[in-house]
């Protein structure tokens, strides 16, 4: 395959799927969900050295500008409405990255009266990233499963 | 006990007297027992008293005796629920702590320090949340940590650790619901079997 011919012809062709999930995968915004310690290796991941900004995941302030949730933390049983609001008020299509021990099924807090017992109790998951925190390779790992995941879906051809 | 401690204590057993139910040095540092009925007059006079002037409240810890010792020792105090301050004398370079226990096991009152001290606020509070010790003359006696319309008091020792309801969101209603716990409650205190003379390092 070579690059001459689109030069050329000034186009290119392609499926309508395959151009909605480059610009889904290419533009995933986290809102900063940062419930414990987790949210540091979260913060270390956007940081210089790992850069989500290189695959377009910038961490935005509001759940109404954001399509992903990375819940990056212990969810305790107070804090579980307000968590499941801030996912109703995402934009669809949105995902969910569970991050961590806690995240994931209640971790250290799993016998706990005041934790969830995993937040996929609360809202759906996409991607789960283990560790008691993750590293900030680790989640950004989970990020790219994510665009794996999106990169499968279909939106135009059902199949 | 050094001098200064010891300093210390004579002064409280001068202003004091037979107020103090008991007085202890341990670790380096004093513990007074007083009785729920001088505890607010017996921490007032700490922090006003110009021998003393415990102007600084540190922390309040709401303790719950009911299980002290393991049922193994015999220095099990009759009353369930009891109230520590810690105070600190910038002044002369003080701590202390002041240990008083509610007289009903049922329905635990004590009084509030929070007319002494602004910051006892919270801190009665939590005590109140977690152990379950009411303070009379509190202005403003809510939960502060637990979920909203939570039941019971998680640190009392007959709290069981899963507690008694969990959290879902349930799809028909749209909202987070509440059920009973449905995992199986797990023991996880290590049992400690104490042989005589064993790990003995030298504390008094």
């Amino acid at each position: 395959m070579s690059i001459e011919g689109v030069f050329r012809e000034g186009f290119v062709t392609t499926s309508l799927d395959t151009v909605i999930n480059w610009t889904r995968t290419g533009s995933l915004w986290p809102v900063t969900f940062g419930l414990a310690c987790c949210a540091i290796e979260m913060m270390h991941s956007g940081m210089a050295r790992y850069d989500l900004d290189r695959f377009g995941i910038i961490f935005r302030a509001s759940p109404r500008q954001s399509d992903v949730m990375i819940v990056a933390g212990t969810l305790t049983n107070k804090m579980a409405p307000a968590m499941r609001r801030v996912y109703d008020q995402l934009a669809e299509p949105r995902w969910v990255v569970s991050m961590g021990s806690c995240a994931n099924g209640g971790g250290y807090y799993h016998y706990s009266y005041s934790v969830v017992r995993g937040c996929d109790r609360i809202v759906p998951v996409d991607v789960y990233v283990p560790g008691c925190p993750p590293t900030a390779e680790a989640l950004l790992y989970g990020l790219l499963q994510l665009q794996n995941k999106i990169k499968r879906t279909n939106t135009i051809a059902r199949r | 006990m050094n001098a200064k401690l010891e300093r210390l204590s004579q002064i409280l057993q001068i202003v004091f007297g037979g107020r103090l139910r008991s007085l202890t040095e341990n670790l380096g540092e004093i513990t007074v027992e007083v009785g729920a009925e001088d505890y607010l007059e017996v921490v007032r006079t700490l922090r006003d008293h110009a021998e003393l002037r415990f102007e600084q409240l540190m922390d309040i810890c709401g303790v719950d005796y009911s299980a002290y010792g393991n049922g193994e020792t015999t220095c099990k105090p009759g009353r369930r629920f009891a109230t520590v301050l810690h105070l600190l004398s910038l002044e002369h370079n003080w701590r202390l702590r002041v240990r008083a226990f509610s007289p009903n096991n049922d329905f635990p009152v004590l009084d509030s320090v929070c007319g002494l001290w602004a910051s006892a606020n919270w801190q009665e509070r939590e005590a109140f949340d977690l152990v379950g010790i009411m303070y009379s003359g509190h202005t403003d006696l809510r939960r502060i940590l637990t979920d909203y319309g939570f039941v019971g008091h998680p640190l009392r020792k007959d709290f069981p650790v899963s507690g008694y309801t969990e959290v879902r969101y349930d799809t028909e209603a749209g909202r987070v619901v509440y059920q009973p716990v449905t995992i199986e409650p797990r023991e996880n205190a290590p049992r400690i079997v104490r042989e005589a003379g064993y790990g003995e390092i030298g504390h008094v």
